[in-house]
């Protein structure tokens, strides 16, 4: 492998150094196919105030990962925590290059993972600049000095001197080819409980989101949008519209509805619709309800979410080729085998991803370019859509870079900046603040995949779960032919498993897209089937699990890991035991249990839940976590946590129902959230981890909440529910 | 278009506005106090609570001719240094994960804690309800509340 490690550094003007970075990422990580560089690009600005600047490059949505990347920094480093200061970058192309292992992209749960060796790095060579500037400065021994908590010291003097004093010699240090690693045993920064680095500008209203930011002569744009998918706009009247006081001017997205991204597997939706400007977003707001709009609804004027379920269940019957087996694929139906097949359909209907912050993108075109405000969990996808689209060069593509109000997989997508820079380009020279009010959100938004998991087992004659079949039908596929993995992603031990895919994006009711979770929630219904196996053989269903689990067994199933049979038994016995598995319960009370691996992290729910006279109570969740080394225990708490109060929200309140074409549920009044007099108190524990170095944890819980609850629902009614929302109808 | 006049954190202010728009929009675009949040605009979510006269109060479903003389506090007034008891727990307990929404929720805390200055956890379960967190911080909530009942600014 050529490696191609580069550190530059450069003297600051006002004092102290910048070190930026090209680094070769851990070779374990990097098929030998791909490009082997990644960046951090300018990472870590020094000053002789001491201060130190990490320039975060990766989005913040509230995944904490400014605070865990900054945390890894720092303990290399040896810096002071207090003194390290998060900052935003504009978006670089150059600086930022940008591959799996470096660069702006923020997803899939992999940022930790693929910094992790780049962050140490970064902070140990820093570390060690300090180190040799301090021992030129005292004309002693190198390896007689050392850093601790912003100091460099040395050892027989005790003489130091800080980090901040060192500053401006450390900028005039060759950058060492070689730097030594904390020894881990030694990390003291990481590991620990830390609050994340904005809370104090979050509560105190000083944290500027996308949304906030204000630029001076800024004007305000509302679009009114076809509410149904892929329909077109017929004509309009903005007579009435132009009447509201501060309403500026009127026109159509037509020039830029449709367009596709270069990305196959980023795919969008800007829909026809008519833009209003005006000076203030309640005028732009007025000025839409006033304008007279005639839709051509297209191919979809009649279509309904239950239309749509039962055509997905119709091609979950149909015969296809499968994706990927083991064993016999068509061991199912063995008759000379199998003695009893079970058959069950599970549905995981479209998902609003319904962040806080609503959609928004800030616009400026000028003959010398354009420039970008706003939260995005890829912005090099925003710089070269906007280059492709609208005919500039990189250099005149300027992003400002801000944390959002949730992303979840959702601020991904390019589709919010392409309108407010055609809607600046069509205004003038100002800048304009295109807003997505909470209504546009719900009614023509991106959303969560649909699914139908069609499932089905076979028992030998002895009882034993000789095959599984399972066949997905779905409504996105991130470009790719197969979802991936292209088998079921559980390490059971089942001689024969086959999966079968199909899509159904050319019959999709909205757009599909990335959630939490990234790789569709519905798979997970495999834990409900697994269940319904147990319960058809008398077992228990944690007992039914760990026998079919076995020690040191890995699975491959596709993707870059295998599920470890180990692992998986290890969260699913401490979940169990953390929640009092088998203890003596009331009537109306059940305990369901559901696990899986996520990327390479493991995750086990215990739900505990009371349903009485139709009623639904959640009484806890307990959950067992192994995602490798914690960075920062407390914002792992707090993904596994969120990640379980989102799932629940899928599960008593989730889907996205259609008639007519057209979104039923407009606002938070219909779309509900679990909010806190529902929410069950939730208790994660970690799993002590050999492992040196940390997987992911923003999407693992996420998908596991849905079913464990109704696996206990089942334990506590007899009651098999295969879909959701579970509504009162449901249970009664 | 009308001249409106409006006090804010202990400041006057004189905004060039339709009576019809809400609070929340004269609070952000007009007077740039950008820490009151949009979330919803029909006061299901509680990202724009702000207190009127003390009373928390959602600035999104409140037209500017309904605010008059009360005294608006927002988030950037809740405290002069940013170390209000709940501010101080908000951190100590690590609640916010975006963020976006504890602004509204803190200021929905203050107001209750000042009518409910010991509160049952139930009394702070039912006085929290209104207000929406997409990342499920609702636990942390309610344990920061609890703590800075006890925290001393």
């Amino acid at each position: 492998m050529n490696r191609r490690d580069f550190i530059r550094s450069s003297a600051l003007t006002g004092g102290g150094f910048m070190l930026s970075f090209h680094i070769t990422a851990h070779p374990a990580l990097v098929a030998e196919t791909e490009t082997e560089t990644a960046a951090l690009g300018d990472f870590l600005q020094i000053s002789p105030s001491g201060e130190v600047l990490f320039q975060f490059v990766k989005h913040e949505m509230g995944q904490g990962i400014s605070t865990s990347m900054a945390q890894i920094i720092s303990e290399e480093l040896c810096a002071d925590w207090e003194k390290v200061k998060v900052v935003f970058p504009l978006a670089d192309m150059k600086k930022y290059q940008n591959d799996r292992n470096g660069g702006h992209d923020t997803g899939g749960s992999c940022t930790i993972i693929y910094q992790w060796d780049l962050l140490r790095k970064a902070g140990a060579t820093a570390r060690q600049m300090l180190v040799h500037a301090a021992a030129a400065q005292w004309k002693v021994a190198v390896g007689d000095c050392y850093a601790e908590k912003h100091y460099v010291i040395h050892r027989p003097s005790s003489r130091r001197l800080s980090f901040g004093e060192l500053a401006n010699v450390a900028a005039r240090q060759p950058v060492p080819t070689d730097v030594t690693l904390k020894d881990q045993k030694t990390f003291d920064l990481i590991g620990k409980p830390k609050a994340a680095r904005l809370i104090p500008a979050m509560v105190t209203g000083a944290l500027q989101y996308g949304l906030d930011v204000q630029v001076p002569g800024m004007l305000y744009a509302v679009i009114a949008r076809c509410p149904v998918f892929k329909g077109k706009l017929k004509r309009f009247d903005a007579t009435q519209a132009m009447k509201v006081k501060g309403v500026k001017k009127v026109f159509t997205t037509k020039p830029i509805a449709g367009l596709q991204t270069e990305t196959p597997f980023m795919p969008h939706d800007i829909r026809e619709g008519v833009v209003v400007v005006a000076d203030s977003f309640w005028a732009a707001k007025q000025g839409r309800e006033a304008l007279k709009i005639e839709w051509d609804e297209g191919v979809n004027a009649h279509a309904s979410s239950e239309d749509f379920e039962k055509l997905a269940a119709r091609r979950a019957q149909q015969r296809t080729a499968p994706t990927g087996y083991v064993g016999d694929e068509n061991a199912v139906a063995d008759i000379s085998r199998v003695r009893k097949t079970l058959r069950a359909s599970y549905v995981f209907p479209h998902q609003l991803h319904a962040c806080m912050e609503p959609l928004n993108c800030t616009a400026r075109v000028t003959p010398d370019g354009c420039e970008v405000w706003m939260g995005s969990q890829a912005p090099n996808l925003i710089v070269t859509e906007i280059q492709r689209v609208f005919h500039f060069r990189e250099e005149q593509v300027k992003v400002h870079l801000f944390p959002s109000g949730g992303g979840f997989g959702r601020r991904y997508y390019p589709d919010m900046a392409i309108e407010a820079v055609f809607i600046a380009r069509e205004t003038g020279t100002m800048p304009v603040k295109m807003i997505w009010t909470r209504e546009d959100d719900h009614q023509h938004n991106l959303a969560h995949l649909f699914q139908h998991m069609e499932y089905q087992a076979a028992l030998d004659k002895d009882n034993n779960l000789y095959a599984w079949c399972e066949k997905e039908i779905r409504t996105y596929t991130w470009g790719a032919k197969y979802a991936n993995p292209e088998l079921p992603a559980m390490a059971y031990n089942i001689p024969n498993v086959r999966y079968d895919f199909e899509d159904m994006i050319p019959d999709e009711l909205v757009h599909s897209s990335a959630w939490r979770g990234v790789v569709g929630h519905g798979r997970f219904f495999s834990e409900c089937f697994v269940d319904e196996i147990a319960a058809e053989l008398k077992v228990d269903p944690y007992t039914f699990r760990m026998a079919l689990l076995k020690e040191e067994k890995d699975v491959y199933v596709g993707g870059e890991h295998p599920v470890s049979g180990s692992r998986l038994r290890k969260v699913l016995s401490l979940a169990a035991e953390k929640a009092g598995w088998g203890k003596t319960l009331e009537p109306g009370q059940g305990m369901g249990v559901a696990a899986s691996p996520y990327g390479n992290s493991y995750c086990a729910v215990v739900a505990a839940v009371t349903v009485r006279e139709g009623k639904l109570t959640i009484d806890k969740l307990t959950v067992a976590v192994d995602c490798g080394r914690v960075i920062n225990p407390s914002g792992a708490d707090n993904q596994i946590v969120g990640g379980l109060v989102w799932s629940l929200t899928a599960l008593l309140y989730g889907g996205l129902p259609i008639k007519n074409g057209r979104a039923l549920h407009t606002n938070f009044h219909q779309n509900k959230l679990m909010r806190m007099d529902e929410c069950p108190p939730i208790e994660v524990h970690f799993i002590e981890s050999r492992d040196e170095r940390p997987w992911g944890i923003g999407e693992i819980s996420s998908p596991l909440g849905v079913p464990a609850v109704l696996n206990a629902i089942f334990a506590a009614t007899g009651k098999r529910i295969r879909k959701i929302p579970v509504t009162k109808e449901v249970l009664s | 278009m009308a001249q409106v006049q409006l006090n804010v954190n202990g400041k006057a202010y004189v905004v060039d506005a339709d009576p019809q728009m809400p609070l929340l929009w004269a609070l952000r675009d007009l007077i740039g106090l950008t820490g009151t949040k949009y979330g919803c605009g029909i006061a299901q979510c509680g990202a724009c609570t702000v207190h009127l006269d003390g009373k928390a109060t959602r600035s999104c479903s409140v037209p500017l001719s309904a605010v008059g003389s009360k005294a608006v506090t927002t988030i950037e007034g809740l405290s002069p240094d940013g170390r209000h008891p709940l501010q101080l727990a908000w951190q100590e307990e690590d609640v916010p994960q975006c963020g976006y929404c504890q602004s509204g929720q803190i200021m929905n805390a203050a107001a209750f804690l000042k009518q409910n200055p010991s509160p049952t956890d139930e009394e702070i379960t039912r006085a929290m309800t209104g207000n929406l967190c997409r990342c499920g911080t609702y636990q942390r909530i309610h344990k920061a509340i609890r703590r800075s009942l006890t925290v001393k600014p």
